[in-house]
């Protein structure tokens, strides 16, 4: 009886040193998945709940947050009862391009720095809010988490090639959403963002054909 | 970035358009890395465009230390986990 307790004394202790840290992480990731506050709350604590319950799983030393995740991500998936997306979109090149366009109509419109003089959190947080499945989770675990293509490919539960396809899309996407924002809060002499972004999709589909 | 939409670019330029996001990310092989670093060095309108890419990476990550958990969810977690026989040390 005695060895059972210290078994489940020294489980906890592990537990409190090395999961519980990551709470604040795994709320953003939950938050960003569901983009629901209280959907959010259910996630997290379910993802702990289990994480605790399958402490015997952990390699201790290895890569916590990156378990956590894969919990986390688990577990909302099963909470919307909605299977992993199996349709990939294999358009790098597409979105390289489409973004190298926009950036040429940042220019022309006057906000190239835009990136360097405002606060973009506030507008980065809605934008984000914005960003379709799967390209949000991604943009989350390797743009704000600062986790890598690998770790990314393993919480997701997709090839390293999928991460990188998804990311460019989802930087495509945000950079299109933020300069709509420096537009609309007059950051530049002048601006048609809406007309650029559909501007850039019409010369993306045109030079994806060249490039191909 | 030179205008794609004029033609004015080069074979190097394009490669960095392709791969921009690939070398912030250290994902290039470094052959692949030398040559673009090296033509980037080398092209104004690429040393800018890539600088604006590494600016808008960086905005993206300055969300991370903004956002917590709020107290309620840490004090459910901890409920649940009590419940579950978790004895915090």
């Amino acid at each position: 009886m005695q060895i059972a307790n210290n078994a489940f004394r020294t489980q906890d202790v592990a537990f409190e040193q090395e999961a519980i840290p990551w709470i604040d992480d795994v709320y953003r990731f939950a938050l960003s998945l569901t983009r629901d506050e209280s959907d959010a709350d259910d996630v997290v604590q379910d993802t702990f709940l289990r994480a605790y319950r399958s402490w015997h799983t952990y390699m201790p030393g290895s890569d916590c947050r990156r378990w956590l995740f894969t919990i986390c991500r688990n577990v909302f998936l099963r909470s919307r009862e909605r299977a992993r997306p199996t349709v990939e979109l294999d358009a790098t090149e597409l979105d390289s391009i489409a973004v190298g366009s926009l950036y040429s109509a940042a220019v022309r419109d006057g906000y190239d720095d835009v990136f360097t003089r405002l606060d973009l959190a506030p507008a980065i947080t809605a934008a984000l809010a914005k960003i379709p499945e799967p390209f949000r989770s991604t943009l989350i675990i390797v743009d704000v988490e600062d986790q890598s293509y690998e770790s990314a490919a393993e919480v997701l539960g997709v090839p390293i090639g999928t991460v990188r396809s998804r990311l460019f899309r989802g930087r495509r996407l945000m950079q299109e959403q933020l300069l709509t924002y420096a537009s609309d809060a007059g950051f530049g002499p002048r601006a048609a963002p809406a007309r650029a972004a559909t501007k850039c999709q019409t010369f993306a589909e045109e030079t994806s054909h060249q490039t191909a | 970035m030179p205008d794609i939409r004029r033609g004015d670019v080069t074979p190097d330029c394009l490669n960095v358009l392709l791969h921009v996001w690939d070398a912030l990310d250290d994902q290039l092989t470094p052959a692949a890395a030398d040559m673009l670093h090296e033509h980037v060095a080398a092209c104004d309108k690429c040393r800018k465009y890539q600088r604006f890419q590494a600016k808008f990476l960086q905005a993206l990550a300055t969300l991370r230390s903004r956002q917590c958990a709020p107290r309620q969810v840490r004090l459910r977690v901890l409920d649940s986990l009590v419940t579950a026989g978790y004895s915090p040390p």
